[in-house]
């Protein structure tokens, strides 16, 4: 493990403007023309004070209710949004898992949309080439690539997005509730996959809200709540955290 | 830069075969749908409104150019919306996006563009060497111009959706202050001067030139263009620098 994080964010804060509309008549309207320029609403900090090193090979699990921020913590980590203050800084390649399957067009073939979502995910297509069988065959879907997507059932769809994104070649992986997809035979797969990352020294930032996970894979958990990350001695600190409040 | 091209590449083929999927004739739609339109537009100013020759081929060029236009506009303006499930999921460089909207505009004309070759199998036109090239580069300033412009309008419209109505308006005024149904010395001359300030006016003209009126090119009618080309990387410096720096803020506003 070397000593320089990979990952640093540092007094990072987030906050978002949440309008309140109020469906207006046109009389108000018409009375109060500014209304319709000035927006009512506030402030609504998700993020207060957010202090995080990762560093490489760290396995790290981050828990927290639903609405605490994991989300959106997760996407500043993966620079889709800016921070309203604070720093971040990512030193490698990131691919984020935040959805399975970005860019999946259900009219399009199963093979069409494993080079759409396998370049969107930044996997150049001679690598998509070479690994196609191997998606196919991880996915289990040998007769169906050339079927529309739409034509696929939802435990099939999510098979093959998972599949694709396990090519994605990458220093730091981001999982946000990824993990409980397919049966449970596919399931085992996944887990082995993850595994695979850990043995090879990948850094991986995983959101769950499954204890059993952060107990099997990660090396820290982190308990997000009320804007702040807690750190705790121990993986059963923040579980405890998450599940007794 | 490789998976900058492969990212772009890919819009570009998955959208414009999307837009043909699911009908009978699929991929034909992209001749016929010209075919017919410029087939009513040519038959009318042939046979209605009679016009000599060389005029209904002129018209026929100047409406394509500006379905391009304003295709191209309109088509940036609501890229980076259009996409907003991919925005905001992944990281990547978001002006592929607005790049591969205009780019397939300019698809469509490729293929306008070869019906128009078809309907000089009726009505001759008279081009040269340099003809083409003057033609090619009033082509390239609206590639460059309408770049510009997508990378204003799409981070608009993020936040400020009346700017499609808005644009649909606008781009209605803009066509009919370039000379497609008329021609400059119709208008009287003090109207003519600010028709002329319409860089729509300089490429429809130049272009019209180039293609139809081949032989009568002079260097003049380059340095016109190169104005246009000029104003047309300005203002796509400045959208590029007004993209850059807001486009990562206006992610939460999807």
């Amino acid at each position: 493990m070397s000593n320089k994080p990979i990952v640093q964010l540092k007094n990072i804060k987030k906050s978002f403007f949440l309008p309140h509309e109020k469906h207006d008549t046109f009389i108000e309207y018409a009375t109060k023309p500014w209304r319709l320029f000035k927006k009512e609403g506030e402030q609504f900090e998700v993020l207060k004070d957010i202090d995080l090193d990762i560093y490489p090979g760290e396995f790290i699990g981050i828990m927290g209710r639903n609405g605490s921020g994991k989300s959106t913590l997760l996407k500043i980590m993966a620079g889709i949004y800016e921070p309203t203050s604070g720093e971040v800084k990512i030193r490698g390649k990131v691919v984020p898992f935040l959805e399975l399957g970005v860019g999946f067009n259900f009219e399009l073939t199963g093979r069409e949309n494993v080079y759409l979502n396998g370049i969107i995910l930044g996997v150049k297509k001679s690598r998509l080439d070479r690994k196609y069988k191997e998606i196919v065959e991880f996915a289990e879907l040998g007769k169906f690539m050339d079927v529309p997507m739409k034509n696929f059932s939802s435990g099939m769809q999510v098979r093959l997005a998972f599949s694709i994104a396990i090519m994605a070649d990458a220093d730091i992986y981001i999982l946000d509730e990824v993990l409980a997809v397919g049966d449970v035979a596919f399931q085992k797969k996944c887990f082995d996959v993850f595994r695979e990352y850990k043995d090879n020294g990948k850094t991986v930032i995983l959101v769950t809200h499954s204890a059993e996970s952060v107990r099997d894979f990660c090396d820290r958990a982190l308990y997000l709540g009320d804007g702040i990350l807690h750190e705790y001695d121990s993986v059963e600190g923040a579980i405890d955290e998450y599940i007794n409040g | 830069m490789l998976n900058y091209i492969e990212l772009l590449r890919q819009f570009v083929v998955t959208d414009f075969k999307l837009r043909y999927k699911n009908s009978y004739l699929g991929i034909l739609w992209i001749i016929l749908k010209p075919l017919a339109m410029f087939g009513v537009i040519y038959l009318i100013w042939s046979n209605i409104f009679v016009m000599d020759e060389s005029y209904r081929m002129s018209l026929l060029l100047g409406i394509i150019i500006m379905n391009l236009f304003s295709e191209a506009v309109l088509m940036g303006l609501t890229s980076l919306m259009n996409k907003a499930g991919i925005i905001l999921k992944i990281k990547f460089p978001r002006e592929v996006v607005v790049y591969s909207s205009v780019i397939i505009s300019f698809l469509d004309f490729l293929f306008n563009m070869v019906v128009f070759l078809i309907f000089t199998i009726f009505t001759p036109i008279n081009t040269t060497f340099l003809g083409i090239l003057l033609f090619l580069l009033c082509i390239l300033s609206i590639f460059i111009l309408t770049l510009g412009l997508s990378e204003f309008l799409s981070v608009i419209f993020i936040k400020l959706k009346d700017i499609h109505n808005l644009m649909i308006v606008i781009l209605q005024l803009i066509f009919w202050m370039t000379p497609v149904y008329y021609t400059l010395d119709m208008l009287p001359e003090n109207l003519q001067r600010y028709i002329k300030l319409n860089p729509l006016t300089t490429i429809v003209t130049y272009a019209r030139k180039g293609l139809i009126m081949g032989d009568s090119i002079r260097v003049q009618d380059f340095m016109q263009v190169g104005i246009v080309l000029l104003i047309s990387l300005l203002v796509f410096l400045l959208g590029r620098m007004f993209f850059k720096n807001r486009v990562t803020k206006i992610a939460e506003y999807f």
